[in-house]
């Protein structure tokens, strides 16, 4: 669990984050948005010390990060930045293999460990092993870079704008590959970005930041219906509201009883997608199926739009 | 079409189909060796080593059925230069012109020469020189036509130099007067050969000594970093003799007031004040290249580096030198092909070095005096040149974006 208690930066007469404190839990992903110069890359930076904050405290698990020596907290943190700041005169394996080496691993546990993230990333280890980062493509180079902080298996990975080089298409993949390895490895993530789809796509909870201050952390449900302030409203995007509520809830939360006919929807399906195919097919409804293909039941266009409405 | 700029080669493949086309460099060389053979002459043969010379036309420097096949295998050479693309067919082309000149002009002292004459001397004159620099000229186009990698280029530089060491160890050029100005001072000039290279190599491992550190602090500290680069680029302005001159002084003092400074050599003048001026002038490079090859580390990789927790020490050595080293090497390249040349400049105040031969032979007018420091001074920063330059290409080799 991460704990930010109070957490103030000033440069001189500038408050750049002010006041901060939230609390992230165990396993879970928090995304930090807002307009650029909010503070939010600042706030990142200070948990693992990069920048010092000028007040205020960092707990992981209980502990204040600053009775821990730098290096070693730093050992301790996933960190992934925008240009991924591969090196470029080390071979991928190397790349990796760099906190690991800091902790002084033994070459085998190394080797089997960059071996295993290879895998998990799926980077063919014959084909990329020995490359350079300048002979990746950009969704190769993001890979390598989340899987170098992953690399001594850190309980927390912050990432700034991990995404941000990546086109749309690849972007998203990645996301999901993110969000699989996520669930996978329980990994507690903070996420700094300022693509509100990105945010609402992988966060657990939202955090929204405006000139140096947090004006709301919350669920993305919750921040979609009930956002603090005018500013936090206007950023989820008013004409985006409900079918960013409706991309936030599954087919199987408006099941309903009943025979259709069609093409079947999945029940794992956001209902966005499930509208979305039912506008597209012309439909009033379709029926919806299991993960083995047993018809479970129903989804019609008012129930959907019933989820999207605003809370009364 | 497309001489000076290899690197395109749109043009040359759109040119290809053209049987005939006139090469721009190819034409500038055939001219060349056209001056060379027709105009100017191929040796000077002199009654004795310092009054003046008589020209000789290649025609009445060599036995005529040498002189023929000369000048037709240099006319050769202007043809391929002039009309054939293929880089390998040029290159070739131009080592046999250089051989066969090479080889010709060590004949010409016995065509020259009356027989029993031992004071007569016979040097290689205009047309020679013209004709190796075409020639080269056509060599190093061709070899970078090729873009030979580094260890190719290397090889190529052995080859030269071992042709060149044999050529002169079968004695074939014993005639020629640079060769008998060597002879009465073979031993003089290996010392100054070794007092040239302990000049100029020792300054620079100073200077690498002494800069290399000093860019690191400059920076990491930016706040002294424009005073240091300011006062090094001011001693770079500074005219080597009057910075011999300058350097007298106090090294006369330390000299007069310090017995070991006395003791281990160091005096007013001779080698001491060539080494530290050689050494001054050598720490711009070094110290400028080092900050500039540190700055340009890309700024994600450092952030990258921080936030994994490597440690100031760690970041210098495993991330920043190795990303900043192909830069400072290109510094320490500067350096070296300045201080071989520079170094000649040191045996005005007594400090030796081929330099030596230089002065002696401007005094004596004695041209080939002159050549015998000269050409060793050359030859050493071009191969310099050469070796480091592959030595960048194979340190920036995998970093290449």
């Amino acid at each position: 669990m991460i704990e930010i208690e109070h957490l103030t930066k000033r440069f001189g007469e500038t408050i750049v984050v002010d006041d901060v404190s939230l609390t992230v839990d165990e396993g879970t992903i928090a995304v930090f948005v807002g307009t650029s110069g909010a503070g939010k890359s600042t706030l990142l930076r200070m948990i693992n010390r990069l920048i010092e904050p000028s007040s205020g405290r960092v707990l992981i698990d209980g502990q204040d990060t600053m009775a821990i020596p730098e290096d070693d907290l730093r050992h301790r943190i996933g960190y992934v930045i925008q240009g991924y700041g591969l090196f470029p005169h080390r071979t991928v394996i190397e790349n990796i293999a760099t906190v690991p080496r800091l902790l002084g691993w033994d070459a085998k546990r190394i080797a089997a460990r960059v071996e295993e993230l290879l895998d998990l990333f799926q980077l063919d280890s014959a084909e990329f092993a020995a490359k350079y980062p300048h002979e990746l493509s950009g969704g190769q180079q993001q890979r390598v870079g989340v899987a170098r902080a992953l690399a001594a298996k850190p309980a927390l990975l912050l990432m700034d704008e991990p995404f941000g080089a990546l086109d749309p298409v690849i972007r998203h993949k990645a996301q999901e590959d993110l969000l699989a390895i996520q669930r996978r490895l329980g990994t507690t993530i903070m996420l700094v970005t300022h693509d509100m789809d990105e945010a609402f796509h992988l966060g657990d909870r939202i955090a929204v930041m405006d000139q140096a201050r947090l004006l709301q952390y919350a669920t993305p449900a919750e921040l979609l219906t009930r956002p603090a302030e005018e500013f936090v409203e206007r950023l989820v995007g008013t004409a985006e509201r409900p079918f960013r509520l409706l991309s936030l809830a599954r087919v199987k939360d408006a099941i309903e009883p009943g025979p259709s006919q069609g093409e079947p929807l999945p029940v794992s399906a956001t209902l966005r997608e499930a509208l979305s195919q039912l506008v597209w097919t012309g439909r009033e409804s379709l029926p919806v199926t299991d993960a083995s293909g047993a018809i479970l039941g129903r989804i019609s266009i008012d129930g959907i739009l019933a989820h999207g409405r605003q809370p009364a | 079409m497309n001489a000076i700029s290899p690197h395109t080669s749109a043009p040359r493949v759109a040119s290809a189909g053209a049987a005939v086309s006139l090469d721009r460099l190819g034409g500038v060389v055939a001219v060349l060796i056209g001056v060379a053979l027709f105009v100017a002459p191929f040796v000077t043969y002199r009654a004795n080593r310092i009054v003046a010379g008589e020209a000789r036309m290649l025609l009445d420097a060599l036995p005529m059925a040498m002189a023929v096949g000369v000048m037709s295998v240099a006319l050769g050479v202007a043809l391929v230069a002039a009309t054939i693309r293929q880089p390998i067919l040029r290159l070739s082309a131009a080592a046999l012109g250089l051989a066969v000149i090479f080889l010709a002009v060590g004949r010409a002292p016995g065509f020259v020469t009356p027989p029993g004459n031992t004071f007569a001397r016979v040097s290689p004159a205009f047309g020679f020189w013209l004709l190796t620099l075409a020639f080269a000229l056509l060599v190093a186009d061709s070899i970078t036509r090729l873009r030979l990698g580094p260890f190719a280029r290397l090889a190529a530089l052995a080859v030269a130099a071992a042709a060149m060491a044999m050529l002169l160890l079968s004695g074939a050029w014993d005639g020629l007067s640079l060769l008998k100005e060597y002879a009465t001072r073979a031993d003089s000039f290996w010392r100054e050969a070794r007092q040239h290279l302990f000049l100029a190599l020792g300054s620079l491992a100073a200077a690498t000594l002494v800069g290399l550190p000093l860019g690191m602090v400059c920076y990491r500290v930016p706040r002294i970093k424009t005073a240091i680069l300011q006062v090094l680029n001011i001693i770079q302005t500074i005219p080597s003799i009057a910075l011999f001159g300058i350097l007298m002084v106090p090294l006369s003092i330390l000299s007069a007031k310090v017995p070991l400074a006395a003791a281990l050599g160091i005096h007013g003048i001779g080698a001491a004040p060539a080494f530290v001026a050689l050494f001054l002038y050598s720490l711009l490079p070094v110290v400028a290249n080092t900050v500039v090859g540190l700055e340009q580390v890309p700024a994600s990789v450092v952030d990258a580096a921080r936030g994994m927790g490597l440690s100031k020490r760690q970041r210098l050595f495993q991330v920043e030198l190795p990303l900043a080293f192909p830069i400072i090497l290109t510094g320490i390249r500067i350096v070296l092909v300045q201080n071989l040349g520079l170094a000649t400049v040191a045996a005005l105040i007594g400090g030796g070095g081929f330099g030596t031969f230089v002065f002696q032979g401007i005094g004596q007018t004695a041209i080939d005096l002159v050549l015998l420091g000269a050409i060793p001074t050359v030859a050493l920063s071009f191969m310099a040149a050469v070796i480091l330059d592959a030595a960048i290409d194979l340190a920036r080799g995998p970093s290449r974006d």
